[in-house]
């Protein structure tokens, strides 16, 4: 496989760009091995941003991706899925936290540069070595269990019930209702529970 | 809950509880133990015919938490559903000592059946919904200062919703569970065992400012010439139409002092609260004939061996962790599992009713898909390095990993060992089984060993 690196460094705004020097960032990532571009943007995760990585992709060849922004639990899906959309596996690709493990974190701009560097180098060794990853697929039962017949099983359970599926409801007491039963009028509308 | 028990697509199976759920999102399999009732419902009328009759009549009710009585032979209450009758096997006479034998005389549909066991039914689903719900905290054991339960006049809020219902034991009359006068002072406190670091819990139940103040309304509202005084650390009423039913019950005359009730003690036939007006900087004492706690919302018994069983995590307070506070609030960290009401947190009907059609939707997302695509980030086991040592087995949290036997070809023919086997769809990719192979058998495909001694090659060379 070949290997053609393409590094993007978000500013989100200022969360990163305000602590951490991102052309700095980037301009360190075109010396890594295996790094043949490297970019900033202000919101990497926007349309035109997502637009940019697409593009450098087939532009510029890229075989790897490394995203340098947020935390991967905030935008690792948006990033796959543009990374795919531009033609590579959506496991060639690495994302790099530098706002929750380092901007947000660090005031002093220097060392969180550094910061920002080193974990960037760390990502781009190891997508070197990542592998194209395939989806699978598993077959689905389309029946829900509910566990618990309060008010809050009973509505999950009708809920599903009238979208056509099958639900199995289960409760621990002789009788459904739980809690809200033994209450007598409810607030703020003073109507009945039962 | 009519509407849930004449759905078509509702199979509904009470005095049951999950023990065991085994598979992964969209093929589950759970077993499900069913208790034995005693009564064979396909039979049983729910006339009632058994509990008139039966001798065994003054059992505490736990419906109404001992303020009321009821039969051996019961239904949780008149309005039930399903409308059958069960027998409380460690009060049955017959049960117990082989005597009696009433109801089953009796019973117009010969529905009784004492030989009634234990019952485990397996069933498949492809999603979950917890909603277990709580309980509430045990102030008895926790607060000294209003008597470790020992005053029969300090109940719990629930306690006074039985009293002021017109289905409860007293038909709705307030009445002191000691006596059965009328109250004409009632005392209310507020955050007992809730925001409560030292005796209960650091959280805010959330709907106790509310009920308490439909209490206070309702004792204005029902008993004539009456004072209910309401003692709180803050008014809490973020909800929509709240604080204007608040306001209701302050108009209604309800008097709320802002301040802790430092000690309860009997005076006569009443209860002297002390406290303080934290609002005046004055020591106060109030006489009240009723004093209704308000208790913290915890999660209900039993619901953390659940979680542990499907394979999630709870919180610090045991309530069901969601798989994020913000955008993930109904998921938890199972896939296919899914949360509604009290076991996720503390809530009041409306939210609970929300978040519970949240759930709905998204298992109906779940079941519009033919297929699931399934995260490849999984462990894969290097069968050639694997020794069958099962270190990796119990650590799994989402019990992905078994031992199987595997066939292979030694030096004196073939022959049969053990080695680690992953299911790839239980697998959720945590890698919590790595670090216990010590053969460097497992691999996690997208964090395989050779990536990672890389990423640290790359911070340290």
């Amino acid at each position: 496989m070949k290997k053609r690196v393409g590094v993007f460094v978000c500013d989100c705004g200022t969360n990163i760009a305000s602590v951490v020097d991102t052309e700095k960032v980037a301009a360190a990532a075109r010396q890594f091995p295996g790094v043949v571009f490297a970019t900033t943007y202000k919101y990497m995760c926007s349309d035109p941003g997502q637009e940019l990585v697409r593009n450098a992709i087939k532009e510029q060849e890229l075989e790897q991706v490394v995203i340098a922004s947020c935390s991967p639990r905030m935008h690792e899906k948006t990033f796959r899925k543009a990374v795919e959309d531009g033609g590579i596996n959506a496991y060639m690709f690495e994302m790099v936290n530098i706002r929750e493990q380092d901007s947000w974190v660090h005031h002093d701009r220097e060392q969180a540069t550094q910061k920002a560097i080193a974990l960037v180098r760390m990502a781009v060794s190891k997508v070197l070595r990542n592998q194209p990853l395939q989806v699978s697929t598993i077959p689905v039962t389309r029946k829900a269990l509910v566990i618990g017949g309060g008010i809050a099983g009973m509505q999950a359970a009708l809920d599903i019930a009238e979208a056509g599926h099958q639900v199995i409801l289960v409760e621990k007491e002789a009788s459904i209702g739980g809690k809200m039963t033994q209450l007598d009028k409810t607030f703020p509308t003073m109507d009945c529970a039962a | 809950m009519v509407a849930v028990a004449q759905h078509p697509n509702i199979e509904m199976i009470t005095y049951a509880e999950v023990t065991q759920v085994k598979g992964y999102i969209g093929n589950f399999k759970a077993t499900i133990k069913k208790k034995p009732k005693y009564v064979d419902w396909d039979l049983c009328t729910g006339c009632g015919t058994c509990a008139e009759k039966c001798p065994t009549k003054k059992l505490k009710d736990e419906f109404d938490l001992g303020l009321g009585l009821r039969t051996a032979i019961h239904k949780v209450y008149p309005q039930a559903v399903p409308g059958k009758f069960y027998i409380d096997a460690q009060n049955c006479t017959k049960l117990t000592s082989g005597k009696c034998g009433v109801c089953e005389k009796l019973c117009p549909a010969q529905a009784i059946r004492f030989d009634d066991k234990e019952e485990y039914q397996e069933v498949e689903v492809g999603a979950i919904v917890m909603a277990t719900g709580y309980d509430l905290f045990k102030w008895e054991e926790a607060y000294g200062e209003y008597g470790y339960g020992k005053y029969p006049d300090v109940i719990s809020s629930l306690h006074f919703e039985r009293l002021v219902s017109a289905g409860g034991p007293t038909g709705g009359k307030v009445q002191r569970p000691s006596d059965g006068k009328e109250p004409k002072s009632v005392a209310f406190i507020k955050c007992v065992g809730s925001r409560d670091d030292t005796k209960g819990k650091s959280y805010c139940s959330r709907a106790c400012c509310m009920y308490t103040a439909k209490h206070a309304y309702q004792v204005k509202d029902k008993i004539e010439d009456s004072e209910a005084y309401v003692f709180y650390m803050d008014v809490r009423t973020a909800g929509k139409n709240y604080e204007e039913f608040y306001q209701r019950s302050l108009n209604a005359g309800a008097k709320y002092i802002r301040g802790r009730v430092s000690k309860i003690y009997p005076r006569g036939e009443r209860l002297v609260l002390k406290s303080e007006d934290t609002l005046l900087g004055r020591p106060l004492e109030v006489e009240a004939d009723l004093v209704v706690l308000a208790t913290a919302m915890v999660p209900s018994e039993g619901a953390g061996a659940l979680a542990k069983a499907i394979g999630f995590s709870s919180d610090k307070d045991g309530f069901y962790q969601e798989a994020h506070p913000k955008l993930q609030p109904v998921e938890t960290f199972a896939a296919g599992v899914y949360l509604a009401g009290c076991c996720q947190g503390p809530k009041d009907i409306p939210d609970t009713v929300a978040q519970a059609s949240a759930a709905a939707v998204k298992i109906c997302g779940l079941f519009s898909k033919n297929e699931l695509a399934t995260e490849p980030m999984v462990t894969q086991v290097d069968v050639s390095k694997c020794s069958g040592c099962g270190f990796c087995v119990p650590i799994c949290p989402y019990n992905a990993i078994s031992l199987e036997p595997i066939q292979e070809r030694g030096h004196h023919g073939p022959f049969t060992r053990n080695a680690a086997q992953v299911n790839s769809s239980l697998c959720q990719g945590c890698g919590a089984c790595l670090p216990a192979c010590r053969t460097l058998a497992l691999n996690l495909k997208g964090f395989t060993n050779d990536q990672l001694v890389a990423e640290v090659d790359a911070l340290c060379l």
